[in-house]
C-alpha cells in the first residue's frame, strides 16, 4: 500500500493476473498453514491510522477511511479463513462525535453503504457462515443508518459459525455502565410474576397468613404486633410503586405490584443481589455468549485501549501494538503477529504442564 | 499491491464499484468474487468446524462427500503441514535470537543509565520530558520462584516496590499506584511503608525525604504521625516536602468490586432508595475513583508482553500502557523509557 502513488512497471506488475493468482495461492497456503496450529477464537481490532495515513498519502481523510474499510475486508477474509470465530472491530466511537460534521456524516455514510451492499449479498456471506452483530449506544444513530444496520444484522443472523462484531458508536465504560443497568434491573423486577407460582407448590405468603392466624386465634392480645407489621408493609410497597410508575418504563413490573396490591401484604419477592457475581455482568456485556478475547491488535503505534473492551481484555488478553497504520495492515502484518501468538500460546503450555508435573511430584 | 493478490480491475471495482466505467449490478459483484470465496460450507464439510456439532462427523462426511474438492486434500495438508512446521521453526529461532539481543542492549543500556540511588541522576534524566505523568501505575508478579535475580515471593514484591516508589519520589510524580494480582502486599501496609521509606530515605537523605502514604482501597491510608510534613527545620521555617501517596491494587479491585457496585445499586433500587435513571456513567466513574482509584496517566508493564492479568478495567480508559518487549522483571530502563514514552505521546480523546 505504501507504493500508492508510485506508478510504473512494479505496480503493474502487481496488478498482473498471474502474478495476482500466484500471491492469492500463496496467501491461501499460508492460511492453510497457520490453521495447523492453534488459532485464537476472538480477535479484537482498533482501526487506528485512517486519517494519518490519509495526510501522509496526500488523499482525502474519507477516502483514507474507505482505504481502511478495504483492509478490514482482507483482514476478515484472513480471519474467517484462519478460522477465528469472534471479530470485533472499532468502527466508531461515541467520542468520534466530536469530529468534524463532514468526517461524521461521511463515515456514517460509509456504514450505510457497505452494509446495504453486503445485505445484497446475503449468499455470499453464508459461505463464511458470519454473522453481523453492531455492539454501541443505538440510540445516538440516524434512524437510516438503524435501518441498514438491522437489514444486515437481520439477514446474517442465521449464520452461526462466525461472528463480525462491529462496534458502532461504543466505549466499553458506555457498555459497562449499561451492563450494571440492565443488571440492576434484573434484579430489581420481583421474581414471582410468571412461572414462578407453578414451581412452588406452596407460598411463602400464604404460610405467614396462617401462622398469623394461629396467632390472632391464640391471644387476642398480641393483635397489635402483626397488624403493625401489616401497616408498614403496604406502604414501603406503595412507595416503590410509585417510583416504578414514575419511570413508567417497564409494563411488567408495574403488573406485578399491582396484582401484589390486591392479593399479597407482604413485601415483593426480589432475587438475592448477592448471588450477583462478575459472570452476571459478563452475560449483560454486549459480547455476550462469545468466547473469551484472546488477543487485541491496535495498530499505528498508539499504546492505549482508548475505552475499548475493557472488561474483555484486561484479563488474560495478548494486547499487541503494531506500529503500520491501519490502511496497510494486511497478512503479511498479522502474520507474524500470529505466529508469535501461537509460539507463546506453546510456551504457556509448557509451562503449565511443567508447573502441573512439578506439583504432582 | 502485490500482497494483496487482487488484479487493478477488481481493486477498482471494489473501490468504486466501478467496472469499465459503469455501475456494478449485484449479480456482477458476485460473480466478480466468485474466485475469492471458500468453499460452500454444505457441500464440502468445511474439514474442522465440523467437528463441533459432533464428534464423529469429521471423518465420516469425508469420506461421504469426497466428490467436490478440486485438488487432493492429504497433498495439501501435508503442505500446510509443512509449511506451518517451517514457519513456526524459523520464527521460534527468531524469536529467541531477537529476545537475546533486546535483552542484551536493555543491559547495556541499563549500565551507561543508572540511577545510583541518587535522585540528582533521575531529575536529569527525566528533565527534558515534556509532560509527566500525574498518576504512574505499575504492575507487579508475585514469583514464587526466582529464575534470575532473587525477586520471589513477598520479599522481592516489597523490593520492588521500594525501588519504584523512590524513582517516582525523584522524578516528581505525586501518585503511584502498584497492581498486584493476589493483593498479598495489603496485608502488610506498615511493614511496606517502613520499607519504603527506609528506601527514600536511602535515595534523599533523612531531611529532604518526602512524606509518604500507603493506601488500599476500602481502607483508611497509613501515613503514621512520626512523619509530619509540617516538621520544623533547623531553621525554623517549615519547608513543604514532596508527598507520595502509594496505592496499592489487587485483582479484587477490578471486576470484584464492579460486582460489588452492582450488588449495591441493585439492593437499592430493590428498596426503591435509587432510580434506573439515576444509574450513569459519570455515578459508576465516582464511586469508583473514590473507593479505588483514579485512571493512571501511565501503566508500566515490566512483563515482556501486554497481559493486563485482571488489572481494573473502568480505570484503564485511556492510560498509556507501556511495556518493553521481551523485558523480564523490574528495572529503572523501563521505568525511565516509559516516562519518555508518556511524554511524546498526544492526546486526543475520540479526534
Amino acid at each position: 500500500m505504501a507504493s500508492l502513488h508510485k506508478h510504473g512497471i512494479s505496480r503493474w506488475f502487481a496488478y498482473s493476473p498471474p502474478v495476482a493468482w500466484t500471491v492469492r495461492q500463496l496467501r491461501e497456503l499460508l492460511i492453510g498453514a497457520l490453521r495447523q496450529g492453534p488459532i485464537p477464537q476472538h480477535v479484537a481490532f482498533v482501526m487506528d491510522g485512517n486519517r494519518r495515513f490519509a495526510r501522509e498519502q496526500h488523499i482525502e481523510t474519507v477516502e483514507g477511511h474507505n482505504m481502511g474499510f478495504e483492509a478490514l475486508a482482507r483482514i476478515l477474509e484472513v480471519c474467517y479463513k484462519a478460522g477465528v470465530k469472534v471479530v470485533t472491530i472499532y468502527a466508531f466511537s461515541i467520542e468520534n462525535f466530536k469530529r468534524s460534521k463532514h468526517e461524521v456524516d461521511a463515515l456514517m455514510e460509509l456504514a450505510k453503504l457497505k452494509l446495504g451492499q453486503l445485505a445484497e449479498h446475503g449468499a455470499l456471506l453464508d459461505r463464511y457462515g458470519a454473522s453481523i452483530r453492531i455492539l454501541g449506544n443505538r440510540e445516538l444513530v440516524k434512524p437510516d443508518v438503524i435501518e441498514a444496520i438491522d437489514k444486515a444484522v437481520s439477514i446474517t443472523a442465521h449464520n452461526k459459525r462466525a461472528i463480525l462484531n462491529v462496534c458502532f458508536p461504543y466505549t466499553s465504560r458506555d457498555e459497562i455502565t449499561t451492563a450494571i443497568k440492565s443488571t440492576v434491573e434484573q434484579y430489581s423486577t420481583p421474581l414471582d410474576s410468571l412461572q414462578t407460582p407453578s414451581k412452588r407448590t406452596f407460598s411463602e405468603s400464604h404460610i405467614t397468613q396462617q401462622i398469623r392466624k394461629q396467632m390472632l386465634e391464640e391471644d387476642t392480645d398480641g393483635r397489635s404486633a402483626p397488624q403493625e407489621s401489616r401497616s408498614t408493609s403496604p406502604s414501603s410497597l406503595k412507595e416503590a410503586k410509585s417510583v416504578e410508575g414514575g419511570r413508567s418504563s417497564s409494563t411488567t413490573t408495574a403488573i406485578n405490584s399491582s396484582d401484589k396490591d390486591d392479593c399479597h401484604i407482604t413485601a415483593p419477592n426480589f432475587p438475592d443481589p448477592e448471588t450477583i457475581t462478575a459472570e452476571t455482568l459478563n452475560e449483560h456485556m454486549l459480547t455476550a455468549g462469545a468466547p473469551p478475547l484472546d488477543l487485541l491488535i491496535r495498530t499505528s503505534g498508539v499504546e492505549r485501549l482508548s475505552d475499548f473492551m475493557l472488561w474483555q481484555c484486561h484479563e488474560n488478553t495478548s494486547i499487541v501494538f503494531l506500529k503500520c497504520l491501519w490502511p496497510e495492515f494486511d497478512l503479511w502484518q498479522f502474520l507474524p503477529v500470529l505466529v508469535e501468538w501461537q509460539w507463546q500460546q506453546k510456551k504457556l503450555q509448557e509451562q503449565q504442564k511443567s508447573r502441573a508435573r512439578s506439583k504432582a511430584e | 499491491m502485490a500482497s494483496t493478490g487482487i488484479t487493478k480491475r477488481e481493486a477498482l471495482a471494489f473501490r468504486k464499484g466501478v467496472v469499465n466505467g459503469k455501475e456494478m449490478t449485484p449479480q456482477e459483484r458476485e460473480a466478480m468474487l466468485k474466485p475469492f470465496l471458500p468453499p460452500a460450507p454444505v457441500k464440502t464439510s468445511s474439514p474442522d468446524r465440523s467437528t463441533l456439532k459432533s464428534p464423529k462427523s469429521p471423518k465420516l462426511s469425508q469420506r461421504t462427500t469426497p466428490k467436490p474438492k478440486p485438488k487432493p486434500t492429504p497433498v495439501r495438508a501435508l503442505l500446510h503441514f509443512l509449511l506451518y512446521s517451517i514457519i513456526s521453526f524459523i520464527f521460534s529461532i527468531f524469536f529467541r535470537f531477537r529476545r537475546s539481543w533486546r535483552l542484551f542492549t536493555y543491559k547495556v543500556r541499563g549500565v551507561l543509565r543508572h540511577h545510583h540511588h541518587t535522585p540528582e541522576w533521575i531529575v536529569n534524566d527525566v528533565k527534558n520530558v515534556e509532560q509527566l505523568p500525574k498518576h504512574v501505575s505499575v504492575v507487579l508478579d508475585h514469583r514464587e520462584d526466582d529464575e534470575d535475580q532473587g525477586n520471589a515471593g513477598l520479599e522481592g514484591l516489597v523490593q520492588d516496590a521500594c525501588e519504584i516508589a523512590a524513582w517516582t519520589a525523584s522524578a516528581g510524580i505525586p501518585l503511584l499506584s502498584i497492581y498486584e494480582r493476589t493483593g498479598v502486599l495489603k496485608n502488610y501496609v506498615p511493614q511496606l511503608h517502613a520499607a519504603i521509606q527506609k528506601n527514600l530515605e536511602s535515595y534523599f537523605g533523612t531531611r529532604r525525604r518526602p512524606t509518604l502514604t500507603v493506601k488500599a482501597p476500602h481502607t483508611i491510608s497509613y501515613s503514621p504521625p512520626g512523619t509530619p510534613s509540617s516538621e520544623p527545620t533547623e531553621n525554623g521555617s517549615t519547608t513543604s516536602r514532596p508527598h507520595l501517596t502509594v496505592l496499592l491494587l489487587s485483582e479484587h479491585d477490578g471486576r470484584d468490586t464492579l460486582v460489588d457496585l452492582t450488588v449495591t445499586l441493585s439492593a437499592m433500587a430493590q428498596k426503591g432508595d435509587i432510580r434506573k435513571e439515576q444509574i450513569d456513567m459519570n455515578l459508576v466513574n465516582a464511586e469508583l475513583s473514590d473507593y479505588v482509584s483514579s485512571e493512571p496517566d501511565l501503566l508500566v508493564l515490566f512483563s515482556p508482553t501486554v497481559v493486563l492479568k485482571g488489572y481494573p478495567p473502568w480505570q484503564l480508559r485511556l492510560t498509556e500502557i507501556f511495556h518493553l518487549p521481551d523485558n523480564k522483571g523490574v528495572n529503572y530502563q523501563v521505568f525511565l523509557k516509559a516516562l519518555k514514552q508518556f511524554g511524546k505521546a498526544e492526546f486526543r480523546v475520540g479526534k
